[in-house]
């Protein structure tokens, strides 16, 4: 057996690295409590229900105690309609990323035509390009092209085009697309081909052995890459204030407008409420793989 | 046409990558086109382009302004090349910081068994699932003069009765590069993970078999095998670190300026988009040849990224 | 292998989606707990107030006892029904109410700007939903509404770049007509150099650039901008990272205009400005108060609302205006070319400029208040916030630093020349 597997530096590092990378995690969730409105300096947790008496004097009312900061935030309208363009733009623009992602790295792993080399190049420019290049780029685009279409249509009004949800979207899934397709074609270079053969032996057409013998084959290799165009776009900043308009801020964008300026306990009570929902998401699968392995 | 579509191969494959081509085209190509032509233009005095053919936005950045303090026609003003410089250094030592710190997590996970692997990899996802400016922020309230990292040693010493003063960690370089490792470890760790996973088990029973004590089989069969992650890891860290600019934004008080802020500053507060556009061009040039440099000595690494 | 990670996603999809169906139904809550301002100071003091931070009491209405100014006694336009915001405050009623058939309204404003009762009763009264995008620097709007492609019906630009602005034929005018409000204004924030006869802005809150400093550690208290040179600030202070302000500041130590477009003088004003920087801990555009509160640094360069906040935090730390004098500026509200709810635009104006409504101002976001109609407001009915305002000589500028300050304007050509000198400078450490 390989004698590094339990080499006690080993784990000790890696306990250490572990802790680096939720140091700044416990202290985002420890200051949701935070008995401050400035949140600079952690002044303790939040301890009674009702009036809170404020280091610097004020009185704060706080009906629902430690959660004070959670309870603002669901009163929130615009962190919940940030948090909801964000899903939304992440959703949709993974989809649609992750199946045109699979299909390119099936067409440039499996055949040759004539635009392979363009290609290939092509998808390789979002992973290099400084991001606010490719914002204002995609930015002056689109406002030409809305002004041509709006002139030449007479639109005005509430029919103009404009940026939006969908602009964002649009951008999200053009930054998305390389990377889904390198992780997709990775999975495809050590494919084995023989059970394609089989299916096509047996009568099935293209499309059929893809659906039922490709794909599901492919299928650790696109989710991989789809949870990466997910990250991906649930994170973005530059480009999407770029692109985006009237009512579509994501939460990214919102947050960072929000830090800039007054710096609130809501945001860490955000993070955590994020924090714990992901961690949920992670417990319920270790869970059903357990009762699957018992089952 | 379905029938040709079935039987020529080449036209199956363009069908494939159109929705693609698309987009690329579309919303990639044309926009950086749109750069180029703008970096070769010139500023007009509201912050518009002209556009027209001039070299003097390269020629800039080179260092050859051609307004000289001394009055001179040409003289070499070194600041845009100490901006790159410094950017590079900075993306380097984040690279092999982080290098260096994720190679132990990621063995450790391949190592574990399948059960336990999803858990630990999912551990190390969730912080960047949380929002990245967030992340830069926490960092402040963990570096600032009267943060958690002071907070904390402070009451060491004041429990061993040691005087002390907190230390200034916050609005220095120091805490950029901190504030670059930590947002970037991630992009390091899942590649080199991958690499590592593929390793067959076989290939260290024979080692053993051979003879060879845990350090040469580290050098002689783990480090050769998991290189492909490395690489892989290595530019998905070391080419937005030469991009990033909110990091040094807000953990280096402002004044830690990097070719991302320049590029940044140039678009927003200068209004210069001819300048900004070549700054652009030139970090993408160049993290190109870089990449493609490196990754022609050691292989690009496809094979392993995630999945 | 396959299997679970399909399940997985499929359950990461319906967490999320029951979040994001909990965030639509939850964002209606109405509970009238307490409205958390950052800057609140206590709605108390004089008789009939109308914002009760509690629950809806019955309060009597306010737009019947406002202090007797310009506003007309309310019509009974909107059937007198009493509308709360989601916080409790009671919504004085529009006055005059105008007749809107818009449903949105697009605004393109600074982060934490508005008042949010303002814009929920806007909305409740109105019957009109506000889409609110921000940006948190004048150059981010400029780069956004000069690209075009935006549906934005109202912005907020600062005064240097409106002139830019109107040149590039970004901005409409206003119909004088349609807005009564008009005349609520202080004449001293109106007519100004940047837009004379305000036919493309109208005041929204004014501001001033001046020395803050914490008087328990600095002694004796700085009292021009060439004191902040004085080697015993090294590391302490904290700077605008405005290149327009910084260096305009030291052009004026050095007798020369903070707008020059000469060469020459701009070179002597960076080699001076370099001997400032080790004296600057960090350069903050965006919470300058933070590092103060927080005594990372013990005095600097920072704007009235952030300065009012760190006092308010800390009353140890002062604001003074130089000798040289100060930078004043002022935002503004704007109409972008290509705006589409006209009458929506006029209706939001109106209404928020009320004595009665744009007195919050006073009370979330201390700025200078170009509104005399809500001072006077104020001085009736809030008083223990109006006293706050008008004993603060942050929001109170004394007249004579009035005068002697100065303002940024566009320098056109020049300003790549301003930019290099602040990259070189800062790039230096």
């Amino acid at each position: 057996m390989n004698p590094n597997k339990r080499a006690p530096h080993v784990i000790l590092l890696t306990i250490l690295v572990y802790f680096f990378l939720y140091a700044p995690i416990f202290v985002l969730v420890t200051y949701s409590f935070n008995a401050s409105k400035t949140n600079i300096v952690f002044t303790g947790v939040i301890t009674q229900f009702g009036d809170l008496k404020l280091v610097d004097g004020n009185v704060m009312q706080s009906p629902c105690g430690p959660f004070h900061w959670f309870c603002e935030l669901g009163k929130n309208q615009e962190v919940m309609n940030a948090a909801k363009n964000t899903l939304v733009i992440a959703f949709i623009s993974t989809f649609s990323a992750t199946v045109i992602g699979t299909l390119a790295a099936l067409a440039l792993q499996r055949y040759n035509f004539k635009l392979k080399t363009f290609s290939e190049v092509a998808l390789y420019i979002p992973i290099v390009i400084p991001e606010i290049v490719m914002g204002i780029g995609i930015l002056t685009l689109f406002s030409q092209i809305f002004s041509y279409l709006n002139n030449s249509f007479g639109l005005s009004g509430d029919g103009r085009l404009g940026l939006g949800l969908t602009t964002v979207i649009l951008s999200h899934i053009t930054f998305s697309i390389p990377f889904v397709t390198l992780v997709v074609r990775a999975r495809l270079q050590g494919f084995d081909q023989s059970f394609e053969e089989a299916a096509m032996d047996l009568g099935a057409n293209e499309v059929v052995t893809f659906w039922r013998v490709t794909l599901p084959m492919l299928l650790p290799g696109v989710l991989s890459g789809a949870l990466m165009a997910f990250t991906l776009s649930l994170d973005d900043f530059v480009i999407t204030f770029f692109t985006n308009g009237p009512g579509s801020t994501t939460l990214p964008i919102y947050v960072y407008g929000l830090l800039r300026r007054i710096i609130t306990p809501q945001v860490n009570a955000l993070s955590t409420v994020w924090i714990l929902v992901i961690f949920l998401a992670v417990f319920l699968l270790q869970w059903l793989q357990n009762r699957e392995v018992r089952s | 046409m379905l029938r040709k579509l079935r039987e020529n191969k080449s036209f199956q494959g363009i069908l494939l990558i159109s929705p693609t081509l698309l987009f690329m085209i579309g919303l990639l190509i044309l926009p950086l086109i749109l750069t180029t032509i703008i970096s070769f233009g010139s500023r007009n005095s509201d912050g518009g382009v002209i556009y027209s053919f001039t070299l003097d936005n390269y020629i800039r950045l080179a260092g050859f302004s051609t307004s000289c303090d001394n009055g001179a026609t040409s003289c070499f003003d070194p600041l845009y090349a100490q901006i790159l410089w410094r950017s590079l250094a900075l993306a380097l030592e984040t690279t092999i910081i982080v290098i260096i710190l994720a190679y132990p997590l990621s063995y450790f996970i391949a190592r574990a068994s399948a059960k336990r692997r999803n858990t630990f990899l999912f551990l190390v996802l969730v912080p960047l699932w949380t929002n990245f400016v967030i992340r830069v922020y926490a960092w402040m309230m963990i570096l600032r003069t009267e943060g958690v990292l002071n907070g904390v040693i402070g009451a060491v010493f004041g429990f061993l009765h040691i005087p002390f003063t907190p230390l200034n960690m916050l609005y220095t370089p120091g805490a950029v590069l901190v504030g670059m490792v930590y947002e970037f470890l991630p992009f390091m760790i899942l590649p080199i993970f991958t690499s590592l996973e593929k390793i067959d088990n076989s290939l260290y029973e024979a080692a053993a078999d051979l003879g060879a004590n845990s350090i040469r089989t580290f050098l002689r069969v783990t480090l050769p095998l998991s290189m492909p992650g490395v690489v892989a890891g290595t530019i998905l860290v070391f080419i937005p670190v030469m991009g990033t600019f909110i990091v040094s934004d807000i953990l280096g008080g402002r004044q830690v300026i990097l070719v991302g802020n320049l590029i940044q500053r140039q678009f927003l507060d200068a209004r210069d988009p001819t300048f900004g556009s070549a700054a652009a061009l030139i970090l993408m040039v160049m993290t190109l040849v870089v990449t493609y440099f490196y990754t022609r000595k050691f292989g690009f690494g496809e094979e392993i990224v995630i999945g | 292998m396959k299997k679970r990670l399909f399940l997985w996603k499929g359950l990461a999809a319906l967490v999320v989606l029951s979040l994001m169906l909990t965030a639509c139904g939850g964002g209606s809550a109405t509970t009238p707990a307490t409205s958390n301002q950052p800057s609140t100071a206590p709605a108390g003091g004089g008789a009939p107030t109308a914002t009760t931070v509690k629950a809806a009491t019955a309060v009597p209405p306010t737009a019947a006892s406002a202090g007797g100014t310009t506003n007309v006694p309310p019509t009974a336009s909107s059937g007198g029904v009493k509308v709360t915001a989601a916080s409790g405050f009671l919504c004085p009623q529009p006055n005059p109410k105008l007749n809107v058939t818009s449903k949105e309204l697009n605004l393109f404003v600074w982060t934490e700007y508005i008042p949010q009762d303002m814009l929920d009763c806007f909305e409740k009264v109105y019957n009109i939903k506000v889409n609110r995008d921000e940006y948190s620097s004048n150059e981010e709007m400029y780069a956004k509404i000069s690209a075009g492609g935006t549906n934005y019906d109202l912005v907020q630009p600062t005064d240097y770049i409106v002139s830019l602005m109107i040149r590039q034929n970004l901005l409409q005018k206003f119909d004088q007509t349609k807005l009564p409000a008009l005349k609520n204004y202080n004449p001293t924030y109106m007519n100004l150099p940047f837009d004379p006869g305000n036919q493309y802005t109208i005041p929204y809150q004014a501001g001033v650039d001046a020395i803050v400093y914490n008087e328990k550690k600095v002694n004796p208290p700085p009292t021009s901008w060439e004191d902040l040179w004085k080697p015993e600030y090294a590391g302490r202070m904290v700077f605008l990272d405005d290149s327009r302000v910084t260096i305009g500041m030291t052009l004026l130590t050095l007798g020369f205009d903070p707008n020059t477009k000469d060469p020459a003088q701009l070179d002597q004003a960076k080699a001076k400005l370099a001997k400032l920087i080790p004296n600057i801990k960090l350069f903050d555009s965006d919470s300058p108060k933070t590092a103060l509160i927080a005594g990372d640094v013990d005095l600097g360069l920072t704007w009235t609302g952030e300065a009012f906040l760190a006092q308010q935090a800390n009353p140890a730390i002062k604001f003074v205006y130089p000798k040289e004098g100060a930078m004043l500026w002022q935002d503004n509200w704007a109409i972008p070319t290509g705006a589409s709810h006209t009458d929506a635009i006029y209706a939001w104006l109106n209404y928020s400029l009320q004595g009665d409504v744009f007195w919050l101002m006073l009370r979330d976001f201390p700025y200078i208040n170009p509104d005399q109609a809500a001072l006077d407001y104020a001085k009736t009915n809030q008083q223990d916030l109006y006293n706050k305002y008008m004993g603060s000589n942050i929001t109170n500028v004394p007249p004579d630093a009035f005068k002697n300050g100065h303002r940024i304007t566009d320098v056109g050509d020049a300003l790549p020349l301003y930019d290099k000198i602040w990259t070189e400078v800062k790039g230096s450490k």
